[in-house]
């Protein structure tokens, strides 16, 4: 299966927060605490044990190899077929309201079954799903309808880059498959991921940076438990 | 979206949204169903801003003024993106740019004209139309015009919107209409110093500095990147990224720290005896690029001469820094020559005195250096021809005649070219020499929180037979007029053309991607009609769309041409120089070391190091920069911006913290040394600042509860600074003098000095030290300015 992924490099981040306001926009994100599907935490100046460090946590969801949301969900089981747009290949599968795409390896959601408990959002140690209770699967006697980064699914179909890519003022942002070269070479020449001993659902967003700044990055974002 | 503005949706977005599934695919086969998404529930736009309208304009939510598209579906503006044809920024735009629809739907934006119905400074008013606000404005402008004279009248401006009125204003015949705050209080002696020294203002409103190509930068308390101007951080992070060294002179651990080869934490205050030092050691080491200087600049013998007292050994006690990283960060610049970026600064406003020999300083190097005119240093600019058209006859716009000038007969020698001083504007109003001045104009300028001293500034407007102003949003400055106008926003209007002469020059049009919403007009209609009222000749021309169209046609172009090319079209740029082909504008022909002019005037003609005062026992030097998601006090109460960072927080040094025992996200006030007290505001315990300052971000604290978000969100800078010193080259406000200490749980907290001050340095002296002592003794209640400085209880923390 080929995966989307995601390299943030902080030797070009300024930490402007620009990322954010672009998904907010383009998404129409409410400005209500805790809702968003893209964030930039400032990070420092702290000490790390390579001098000091001024950097950011530009987060999103990670489009886990394993995401801990999609097995939690509790709504109906349904089958559900994929299509490659490439090939026209497809696959059928039984998913619930949450899934990782076999074919591109983002996790979905479906917003029209959604019942908005918060499994998913509760379960994922990033943080990277809220749940809107503006809206609701009235049918569904929902709750409210969760909401997370789609790696703009839509917007790549269509030929376009997420919108957080588009919009980073340093270039700071590469997406692409995993195996392509500029994501890749980011892998080999020492880009993380946010993974601990307890923490190992294979995030697909990898940060790129000075010792110290990806020092700093993980001791303050790392997640150190699953939720 | 919300579920209003889904049901508003036309039928064929609706279709339109209906033939993908969740997957952005076409549903083939898939489990869309649509007819039910369709019928009750709210999900979000499913294809985010794709095929909505797109009209190209050029953003102001800052005024770097980066060419963007606006996207609107169903009359509604959704998007803000880079216009894709621009050669600077692409499809990006900053976190402020992507909000400028916050802006536009902005609830708390004047909807209407308003008149003043309370005190100055309360915040009350009454809605009225337009024809009785102008009228009333054209009244007051001629009876204060005819009572005291038409240099009574000032105008205070800042940004596209204040162009055509300004043009009102100088009908008037008065003098005081280029009192640009931006330029006094901003860029004026980085300006003056580029333009005596290598003849053109190398930065100013655009800098022309060609980071992608240098080999090695040096920022002296530049903080690109906090600081954003989307291109200009974008050349800073190429030159980054293909290899160039950084040097970072800042009393702070910046995000450009954070990213240097070597970062020196400097005094506050004495940058100029570091900067000296180093000219001295190139000269003495033999670094300097001997052809360039022999040929290009002069001056070079007096220059050696002035600076040989300047030793690295003096300037590491004075600076606070180790000789060996002082001499590693001049060498690491020299071995970039003549491909190094000695970064001209921007706001240069520091401390008065020195700052022009502050920013000479740094143009003698890169000429040392050779870095005039070549890749990677200081480039020229590219002359980009459109038209300008005259809305107000040049003849009708003389000044009329005054025995003692303002503006001419200033203290400052240099600061008639650029204006009237906007400190002697303020003085003026309070002392009626040497002329009355009773009416102001404000427009586009939040003038509490941009002058200092803004009780100062508080007691001025107090004085003043009139004061008007054109705003989009009520802050301090509106809630002190008598009139107030609602200004389009940069999204609802056509502005001037924009022609960029830097490396990628182009020229490109704002244009309106609405009509202005409720009673709001252009700033053309605006002029245009006051004129009239004022029985003014000019504005021949039905609306700013004529006048872009005037400009564009003496270069062939119209705004149509231009929208056909995707709304802006690049041109050639001509950024270096062969040594053969040179030219450098100053009156000697040559890149001055020592600028005559400034010898002329009895000024020193090569900077000498002048010491800012310290802190005095117990306080610690205020110094303020940029948040990246906020332009100065401007945009602290759009939605999403507010979201994004609501206050600012105070950076304390751990080390001091630890010793006042306050901790990180603790809530405190501060008291400057004239006993202005602060809104609360968080603190930031840090390593990355030096235990004599503390720092805030610029523009947050807003005392006007008419802007809902911003009110009392943490802390105003401009409301601490007190003490100002005018640069006695032309005028310029300091910002850094002044000092603070930190008041916790009502009891005063005196911050430790922790690092001795050489006895060259001399302290600030406290003017009534004694008298603050016996009210803290007494346990007396602090002294509140002034009207407009709120009361505790309807003061809103930081929460």
């Amino acid at each position: 299966m080929r995966q989307y992924a995601m390299i943030i490099d902080l030797n070009r981040c300024v930490g402007c927060h620009a990322c954010a306001l672009a998904c907010r926009a383009e998404w129409d994100i409410p400005a209500q605490d805790g809702y968003r599907r893209n964030w930039v935490k400032n990070l420092g100046p702290a000490k790390t044990s390579h001098g000091l460090s001024f950097t950011a946590y530009p987060g999103l969801c990670n489009h886990c190899d394993k995401p801990a949301c999609v097995p939690v969900c509790p709504a109906d089981q349904i089958k559900k077929t994929f299509t490659e747009p490439k090939t026209g290949k497809t696959r059928t599968m039984t998913v619930a309201a949450t899934w990782k795409n076999p074919f591109d390896g983002t996790v979905q959601i479906d917003k029209t079954r959604c019942l908005g408990c918060g499994a998913c959002a509760d379960a994922c140690p990033y943080g990277a799903r809220y749940v809107n209770t503006n809206i609701a699967n009235k049918d569904l006697d929902g709750d409210g309808i969760a909401d997370k980064c789609t790696f703009c699914k839509p917007r790549v179909e269509a030929g376009l880059r997420p919108a957080c890519v588009q919009t980073c003022i340093a270039d700071a942002r590469i997406f692409g498959w995993r195996d392509e070269p500029k994501i890749a070479d980011y892998i080999k020449k020492g880009a993380i991921r946010l993974s601990s001993a307890k923490v190992q659902t294979g995030p697909n967003v990898y940060y790129y940076g000075q010792p110290k700044d990806l020092e700093l990055l993980t001791k303050t974002s790392t997640p150190q438990e699953m939720p | 979206m919300n579920r209003r503005r889904f049901l508003k949706m036309s039928a064929a977005t609706a279709m339109a949204m209906a033939a993908f599934s969740l997957d952005g695919l076409p549903p083939k086969g898939g489990l869309f169903r649509a007819s039910r998404a369709l019928a009750g529930t709210n999900y979000g736009p499913m294809n985010g801003s794709m095929g909505a309208r797109e009209t190209t304009s050029v953003c102001e939510m800052c005024f770097w003024r980066c060419p963007i598209v606006a996207k609107v579906r169903n009359g509604k503006l959704i998007k803000i993106e880079g216009n894709p044809k621009s050669p600077v920024n692409g499809q990006r735009v900053c976190a402020r740019g992507n909000s400028g629809i916050q802006l536009l739907y902005d609830p708390d934006r004047i909807k209407y004209p308003m008149k003043r119905v309370g005190a100055r400074g309360e915040g009350k008013w009454a809605k009225i139309s337009w024809d009785e606000a102008l009228e009333e404005i054209a009244h007051n402008m001629n009876k204060v015009k005819k009572k005291y004279g038409p240099h009574a009248l000032a105008y205070f401006d800042h940004g596209a919107s204040a162009e055509n009125l300004r043009e009102v204003f100088m009908a008037m015949g008065t003098e005081n209409y280029t009192s640009e705050p931006a330029f006094f209080q901003c860029v004026g002696p980085a300006a003056l110093a580029y333009l005596e020294t290598v003849g053109y203002i190398a930065t100013g409103t655009r800098q022309y500095n060609d980071m992608p190509h240098a080999k090695a930068m040096l920022l002296v308390g530049s903080h690109i990147g906090e600081n954003v101007h989307v291109s200009h951080v974008r050349e800073f992070i190429e030159g980054l990224s293909a290899g160039s060294k950084l040097v970072v002179v800042d009393p702070r651990f910046s995000v450009a720290a954070g990213k240097a080869d070597i970062h020196l934490s400097i005094r506050p205050g004495t940058d100029t005896a570091l900067l000296l030092a180093w000219i001295n050691y190139v000269i003495q080491n033999d670094l300097y690029h001997k052809e360039f200087v022999a040929n290009t600049c002069q001056g070079f013998s007096d220059l050696k001469k002035e600076v040989k007292g300047y030793s690295l050994e003096w300037a590491a006690e004075i600076c606070d820094l180790k000789i060996a990283d002082m001499k590693a960060a001049i060498k690491m610049l020299a071995q970039a020559s003549p491909h190094v970026m000695i970064h001209p600064g921007r706001h240069s406003t520091w401390y008065g005195k020195g700052d022009v020999g502050r920013h000479q300083s740094y143009a003698i190097l890169s000429a040392l250096f050779g870095a005039v005119g070549v890749p990677g240093g200081l480039y020229f600019t590219t002359p980009v021809k459109v038209g300008h058209i005259e809305c107000v006859e040049k003849k009708s716009k003389a000044v009329a005649p005054v025995d003692v000038s303002l503006k001419e007969d200033s203290n400052y020698p240099f600061s008639s070219t650029f204006g009237t001083v906007t400190a002697d504007i303020i003085k003026a109003i309070n002392t009626s020499k040497p002329y009355p001045i009773r009416l102001l104009g404000v427009n586009g300028v939040n003038i509490m929180q941009t002058i200092p001293d803004p009780y100062e500034t508080m007691k001025a407007i107090k004085k003043l037979d009139f004061i008007f102003c054109e705003e989009m949003m009520a802050g301090e400055t509106a809630l002190w007029s008598d009139i107030i106008l609602p200004d389009a926003v940069y999204l609802e209007r056509y502005d001037g053309v924009y022609a960029y002469e830097g490396l990628t020059p182009y020229i490109t049009v704002r244009q309106p991607v609405l009509p202005p919403m409720y009673e709001a007009k252009t700033p053309y209609w605006i002029a245009k009609n006051l004129a009239r009222h004022l029985k003014i000749d000019g504005f021949p021309l039905p609306d700013a769309r004529a006048l872009v169209n005037h400009d564009l046609a003496a270069v062939d172009l119209s705004i149509d041409k231009l929208n056909k090319k995707g709304g802006i079209i690049s041109l050639p740029a001509n950024p270096y120089r062969t040594p053969k082909n040179l030219k450098i504008a100053t009156d000697s022909g040559k890149i001055n070391l020592s600028v005559a002019a400034f010898e002329d005037e009895d000024l020193d003609a090569i900077p000498k190091f002048q010491p800012a005062p310290a802190p005095p026992k117990g306080y610690a030097r205020l110094i303020y920069g940029r948040c990246p998601v906020h332009t100065f006090s401007r945009t602290m109460n759009n939605l999403w911006l507010n979201h994004e960072v609501p206050e600012n927080k105070l950076w304390l040094n751990d080390e001091i913290a630890g010793q006042l025992q306050i901790k990180n996200d603790e809530t405190v006030v501060l008291e400057n040394q004239d006993g202005k007290r602060s809104n609360p505001i968080k603190v930031l315990v840090t390593p990355g600042i030096r235990p004599d300052a503390v720092y805030m971000t610029h523009g947050f604290g807003s005392k006007s509860p008419h802007l809902s978000r911003a009110y009392g969100k943490g802390a105003a800078d401009g409301y601490m600074m007190t003490n100002t010193v005018e640069d006695p080259f032309m005028g310029a406000t300091s910002k850094r003098t002044n000092f603070v200490r930190i008041v916790k749980n009502k009891s005063i907290l005196d911050i430790p000095e922790i690092i001795p001050i050489p006895a060259a340095i001399p302290k600030f002296k406290l003017r009534k030290l004694a008298a603050d002592r016996d009210r803290q003794k007494a346990g007396a209640k602090p002294q509140y300015a002034s009207a407009g400085d709120f009361s505790s209880k309807e003061r809103r923390g930081g929460e």
